[in-house]
């Protein structure tokens, strides 16, 4: 059981976390999220007992970290940000390193070994140079000596940040199985990351908690919307009849070559509008090219969290209208709408 | 304990794998080696003390080479949140770094045995205590050396600035004895008090005097503590 009580932490003048109170129970996995410049690494520098705090409390077990230091990070296990390691050794040599930094047990220190570089996949780069190891498996080393003397407590800063996508789905996996044991604290400005991970997710701006709940809970956070992607194939569609039978519906973006069009619809709510709209569109004797709904993404919520948490909390609806062009504007940006729309959706997947 | 002999150990061992240490050891055989074969087989002198003490001069240009990565290392590649995370006392990662440069020492040292078996066969009437006193001595005086130089490491993150303020802070200390002569009496005491060669000279001539072990050791224990405090205030007090 991790308790924070009101953790502040100032730069000179420069305050980067700013009274933060959470608790994190024992046995899940909390996603620190939260874009550049946040607070995150601050708060878990805090956390694992490396920077002091300018005022607050950090309690593990209702004792305060700074009490016995030693016995704290005793049962801590820390990646740090850009997970720094003694390059000129070998990797066995730095996990024996840290397992007598930890006063381990000769006998202890083997049995772990043999897990870590099992669970890590460090077994064919065990007599290699760190220095000389792919970014994938440094990372690993990194999670290897932080899990080495079996912490209770796990706290991973930017666990997968640099890594390759199928590196990215092995260190996940192996934080998942960690996290079924271990309370896991991760950061991440990756919101898939955070998604895919853990069972509660912690936003932090401006070194302020703007949202704190379950993973599931998040999209409630999101105004009720979502975008829809039509390509039609026919002469002189028009939709406003359609459009104007469905009062949620209204089209954001529309663009047309000869008789190839393209156009976003934005629907409001929880409305299932597409059997109707494609029975619409086949009675007027158009041809569907393509239509598809575009994920409401978490890159969505967070960016409107974190960029305007105020307007957001007072009238989540009106924000999210405001937040997109007018339909004219887009009508004359044609191009350049498109392929925003194209990318962001790339990257939505 | 066991925390510092780990640091000690990996810091040594790693530093003997390196070419850097490689070259500052030949570096300071080579430049005492012209030394003691001039005073042997030119001026024909079969003692130990003129090589004293121009290795105690050649100290404050290598011990400072041999300490600057010490913290300032850790700290550019950031391995010492790493280490400053692990269930150890902050002390003990600047004892461990100490005793690790001062084995690095020791080591080189060792080499120069050979000066002293050379005239001891070649020579007559070798003052063998005076010898070995000096060699306990120049140790000692090394190791006050490191401390300075592990303190200087640990205030900046760049290694050339650490070797820059290691061998200013040194040769405050070796300098003094030259300064002496320029001071009113009164001040002559208390300065050459500071001066290291003033203690070290005890040392050579075969005398071991208390007074002279104990202000080694306090420089090594005041550094000690001064760049403990220096990494405390880095992380604003960390209470470790």
């Amino acid at each position: 059981m991790i308790e924070i009580k009101e953790l502040s932490r100032d730069f000179g003048t420069i305050r980067a976390v700013d009274r933060i109170s959470f608790a994190i129970d024992s046995g899940n996995i909390t996603g620190f999220l939260g874009p550049n410049g946040a607070g995150k690494t601050t708060t878990l520098r805090m956390l694992v007992g490396y920077l002091q705090p300018s005022s607050g409390e950090i309690l593990l077990d209702g004792k305060s970290i700074f009490e016995d230091p030693l016995a704290a990070s005793a049962i801590i296990g820390y990646l740090p940000e850009h997970n720094p390691l003694y390059e000129d050794m070998i990797v066995v040599e730095a996990l024996e390193y840290v397992a007598n930094l930890r006063n381990m047990s000769k006998q202890f220190f083997q049995t772990r070994k043999s897990f870590v570089l099992d669970s890590c996949g460090l077994r064919e780069v065990q007599y290699q140079r760190i220095g000389t190891l792919s970014k994938g498996y440094r990372q690993r080393v990194g999670l290897a000596q932080a899990i080495l003397h079996d912490p209770q407590i796990l706290i991973l800063d930017e666990p997968t940040s640099g890594l390759d996508p199928n590196q990215i789905i092995e260190i996940r996996e192996l934080i998942k199985n960690l996290g079924q044991e271990k309370t896991v604290i991760l950061s991440s400005h990756i919101l898939q990351e955070v998604q895919a991970l853990c069972d509660r997710v912690l936003i932090i701006n401006k070194g302020k908690i703007i949202v704190d709940d379950s993973i599931d809970n998040l999209d409630s956070y999101l105004a009720e919307y979502h975008l829809l992607h039509l390509e039609l194939e026919g002469e002189n569609i028009d939709l406003s009849e359609f459009v104007d039978y469905y009062p949620e519906v209204e089209i954001i973006e529309q663009s047309s070559v000869d008789d190839h069009y393209s156009m976003k619809l934005r629907i409001r709510g929880a409305a299932e509008v597409k059997p109707d709209l494609a029975r619409f569109i086949a009675e007027n004797g158009w041809l569907i090219l393509n239509l598809y709904t575009e994920r409401k993404s978490l890159e969505e919520i967070f960016h409107r969290l974190t960029q305007e948490p105020e307007a957001e909390k007072a009238e989540p609806q009106d924000t999210a209208i405001q937040d997109e062009p007018e339909p004219e504007i887009a009508h004359i940006q044609l191009d350049e709408a498109e392929t925003d729309a194209e990318v962001e959706e790339e990257e939505g997947r | 304990m066991r925390a510092i002999w780990t640091i000690a150990k990996k810091e040594y061992e790693l530093a003997m794998r390196s070419v850097t240490s490689y070259i500052v050891f030949v570096l300071f055989l080579v430049i005492a080696g012209l030394f003691f074969s001039t005073t042997v087989f030119k001026i024909a002198l079969a003692e130990m003390r003129g090589v004293y003490g121009f290795m105690h001069l050649l100290f404050i240009f290598f011990v400072p080479a041999i300490t600057m990565g010490s913290i300032a290392k850790e700290r550019s590649s950031g391995t010492i949140e790493l280490l400053s995370t692990m269930p150890i006392r902050l002390s003990q990662i600047i004892w461990g770094k100490i005793v690790a440069a001062f084995l690095q020492l020791i080591t080189l040292l060792a080499f120069c045995i050979v000066y002293f078996i050379i005239i001891y066969i070649l020579g007559e009437g070798v003052d063998i205590g005076a010898a070995i006193m000096g060699f306990i001595g120049l140790s000692l005086a090394g190791a006050a050396y490191v401390a300075i130089g592990v303190f200087a490491s640990s205030l900046p993150s760049n290694q050339v600035l650490a070797f820059v303020i290691a061998f200013a802070i040194s040769a405050f200390f070796y300098v003094l004895r030259f300064v002496l002569i320029f001071l009113p009496l009164p001040l002559v005491k208390i300065f050459q008090y500071f001066s290291f060669e003033h203690h070290l000279s005890n040392f050579t001539k075969g005398v071991l005097d208390l007074k002279d072990l104990l202000f080694f050791l306090a420089v090594i224990a005041i550094f000690a503590l001064l760049a403990e405090f220096n990494l405390q205030s880095k992380n604003m007090r960390q209470e470790r």
